[in-house]
């Protein structure tokens, strides 16, 4: 999997768990705030123009603004199935 | 025929005009969607303010979210629509779930949010919440099965205070796609402001309350807290060592039950002083081997609207087991001197009965040995008054010796001559040495310097087998060297004290020394030699010279008010050197 498709991935999975910790209608509405991001309605990340890395920081820094620390602190099962990308602290 | 070039400018001042017109209409419907825009950011900002307000008057900012979170949801319906608004808290034991309901749903609505909630508790905390038990309350609107409509529109507001999750708030719709963005926003924003107040306020409290645990810690009695459910709050280092707890963790009313090890129900005492609203206190609980007094109050509001209400217990562990030692010691002084008086009292008794016999008070030898035994008798009560009347005196620092040039070295030949005969009747060998640099005279009370150098050979011949040695030993001290030093110098015969290397630094005075070859003394009873509350168990004493104990504590007293002082070494099995000195 290229690095796209793994970013495309694991934002998908961040956006799945925001979907289940805050519901669906703040979760995809908040990731589709973010700039370079195109999000499905399902809330899987459709395609990423420009940096992905940046377009992943500005997804949770999104969430990270609405609900706290907190919610960056579920995330961490995520990245671990993603070793090749590193979480921003 | 209207000319060509008026039909231009006519055009285009048509154009002009309603170019114009489009523009104004565009202006005003932009000026009105701005307006509207402000009107409904001031309408929210309102909102925000007049909830967070609300939550101020009616919760003070308090601990309990709960309250807070009552005050939000019972104020949602103002700006905000909704079917169901439902919060859960997260409880040790279980988990509050209250829900509002705007407008009826079924059941199954509410099972559903319900289910929506707790997976994003359990996604938050990253375990499984299904086996946690839920207390559910439900207000507002009726339920009804009929309205079978399912949740199309909802979110979660996670509930932090400090870092923990403590709870998740919930709306939900039955229309599809009923919330806006900025609605959700608000709401997110008023939780969050109320989030941070509380945390604030809670860190205000933990402040405040580690500075009680500093305080609770320092001090010497055991003392634990609880509240109204008796979880320990507090539990200081006296109050764990009390029960045996060495967790690192606070321990809980259940460590503190098993390390009570069934000396004490805590609980139940708690309650009953908490159920009767009175302090109880229970005396002589041993635990572990020390004895306690237990004193257990419940703890009450004295603040606010909550003035007088039971906050939790306090439980006080006083450590007595001193006290009991101390009254121990005084019962058995008590019996000592009652059992020294009932001896010769009886002995009086009995030889008054006799002598009313005339055949008694006619026989001359037997009346004399009669009045010789009657004369013994009462002395001996004489001398344990006089002693008990001297420690009682050096007690209350009210001993007073009477100064005067004498002969200390006329002194101790005259004492070792009196004890000589005691000495041969025990086979000790009893001998005096006076140095013969120091002065023979100098300034004491010589009937009180009598009186300790009595004391210190009867003691000596007392604890010295037959066949042993008791030597009387006087030499000067100089400011330099150490009695020790000196007197091994001397080559006397010496047992040093441990605090011998203190007396470098005591001014040229005269040493009197009695060393004896006897039992010596165990390291243990060291302490309790000056304590006129303990005569400590020599074998000896306990089989032949039972006595009050007073002896050197008077002595001390006697040599202390001539501004000297007194030691004692002693190695079991080799004997014992008492020295005392007197300045020059």
């Amino acid at each position: 999997m290229d690095q796209n498709e793994q970013y495309k991935s694991i934002m998908s999975e961040i956006i799945g768990k925001q979907i289940i910790i805050l519901g669906p209608n703040v979760a995809v509405m908040r990731a589709r705030k973010v700039p370079n991001l195109v999000i499905n309605d399902d809330g899987t990340v459709a395609s990423i123009t420009g940096d992905p890395s940046e377009a992943m920081g500005k997804l949770i820094d999104s969430y990270v603004e609405l609900s706290g620390q907190i919610v960056k602190n579920t995330l961490g099962s995520i990245f671990t199935k993603y070793p090749e990308i590193k979480q921003a602290s | 025929m209207i000319p060509q070039n008026i039909l231009y400018i006519a055009i285009i001042l048509i154009i002009l005009y309603l170019a114009g017109i489009t523009f104004a209409y565009w202006f005003f419907l932009r000026s009105k969607r701005n307006i509207e825009m402000k009107e409904s950011e001031v309408k929210h900002r309102m909102y925000e303010l007049a909830i967070l307000k609300e939550i101020a008057d009616r919760t003070g900012y308090s601990l309990n979210i709960q309250k807070i979170l009552d005050v939000i949801a019972g104020s949602l319906n103002q700006f905000l629509e909704y079917d169901v608004a439902a919060y859960m808290l997260l409880n040790p034991d279980k988990i509050i779930f209250k829900s509002d309901l705007q407008h009826s749903v079924s059941p199954q609505f509410i099972k559903e949010v319900r289910g929506r909630m707790l997976k994003s508790l359990a996604a938050i905390l990253g375990r499984d919440l299904t086996n946690v038990s839920v207390e559910e309350t439900i207000t507002g609107a009726l339920m009804l099965e009929a309205t079978d409509e399912p949740v199309r529109s909802y979110f979660n507001i996670p509930l932090v205070i400090g870092d923990q999750l403590v709870g998740v708030l919930t709306i939900a719709h039955r229309k599809e796609g009923f919330y806006k963005e900025e609605e959700m926003s608000i709401l997110y924003k008023i939780v969050s402001q109320a989030s941070q107040a509380v945390t604030k306020l809670e860190e205000t409290v933990k402040t405040e309350q580690r500075k009680t645990a500093a305080m609770i810690e320092s001090m010497i009695e055991g003392v634990v807290m609880t509240d109204r459910d008796y979880r320990i709050l507090a539990a200081n280092a006296a109050a764990r060592n009390a029960i045996g707890y060495e967790g690192t963790e606070l321990p809980t009313i259940f460590d503190f039950i098993t390390g009570l090890n069934g000396a004490f129900d805590i609980k139940e005492k708690l309650e009953e002083s908490i159920k009767l609203d009175k302090p109880l206190t229970f005396k002589n609980v041993m635990l572990r081997g020390k004895y306690y007094e237990v004193l257990i109050s419940p703890v009450k509001s004295d603040v606010g609207v909550i003035k007088n209400q039971i906050l939790g217990g306090v439980v006080v562990l006083h450590d007595i087991t001193h006290e009991k030692e101390a009254e121990k010691m005084r019962d058995d002084f008590t019996s000592m001197i009652v059992h020294e008086l009932r001896s010769p009292l009886g002995n009086i008794k009995k030889i008054g009965e006799m002598m009313k016999s005339t055949k008694v008070l006619e026989n001359k030898q037997m009346s004399s040995e009669y009045v010789a035994m009657l004369s013994e008798s009462s002395s001996s009560m004489l001398t344990l008054l006089n002693d008990l009347l001297d420690a009682a005196k050096i007690s209350a620092g009210k001993f007073t010796v009477e100064k005067k040039e004498s002969n200390l070295k006329e002194l101790l030949l005259g004492r070792v001559k009196f004890f000589d005969t005691t000495a041969r009747d025990g086979k000790i060998e009893l001998s005096l040495s006076f140095e013969a640099s120091a002065p023979t005279t100098a300034s004491f009370d010589p009937v009180r310097i009598i009186q300790v150098v009595n004391n210190l050979l009867t003691n000596a011949l007392n604890f010295t087998p037959p066949g042993g040695k008791v030597a009387v030993e006087c030499f000067l001290h100089k400011k330099g060297s150490t009695i020790d030093q000196e007197a091994t110098k001397l080559q006397l015969p010496w047992i040093a004290s441990r605090e011998d290397s203190s007396t470098g630094m005591l001014d040229d005075c005269l040493v009197i020394a009695v060393t004896d070859s006897g039992e010596g003394i165990a390291p243990e009873n060291f302490g309790k030699l000056f304590n006129k509350f303990t005569q400590f168990v020599g074998a000896a004493r306990e089989n032949k010279h039972k006595g009050t104990g007073l002896g050197l504590v008077i002595a001390k007293g006697i040599v202390e008010a001539h501004g000297g002082t007194i030691r004692v070494g002693s190695i079991v099995g080799k004997g014992t050197t008492v020295y005392v000195t007197i300045n020059l």
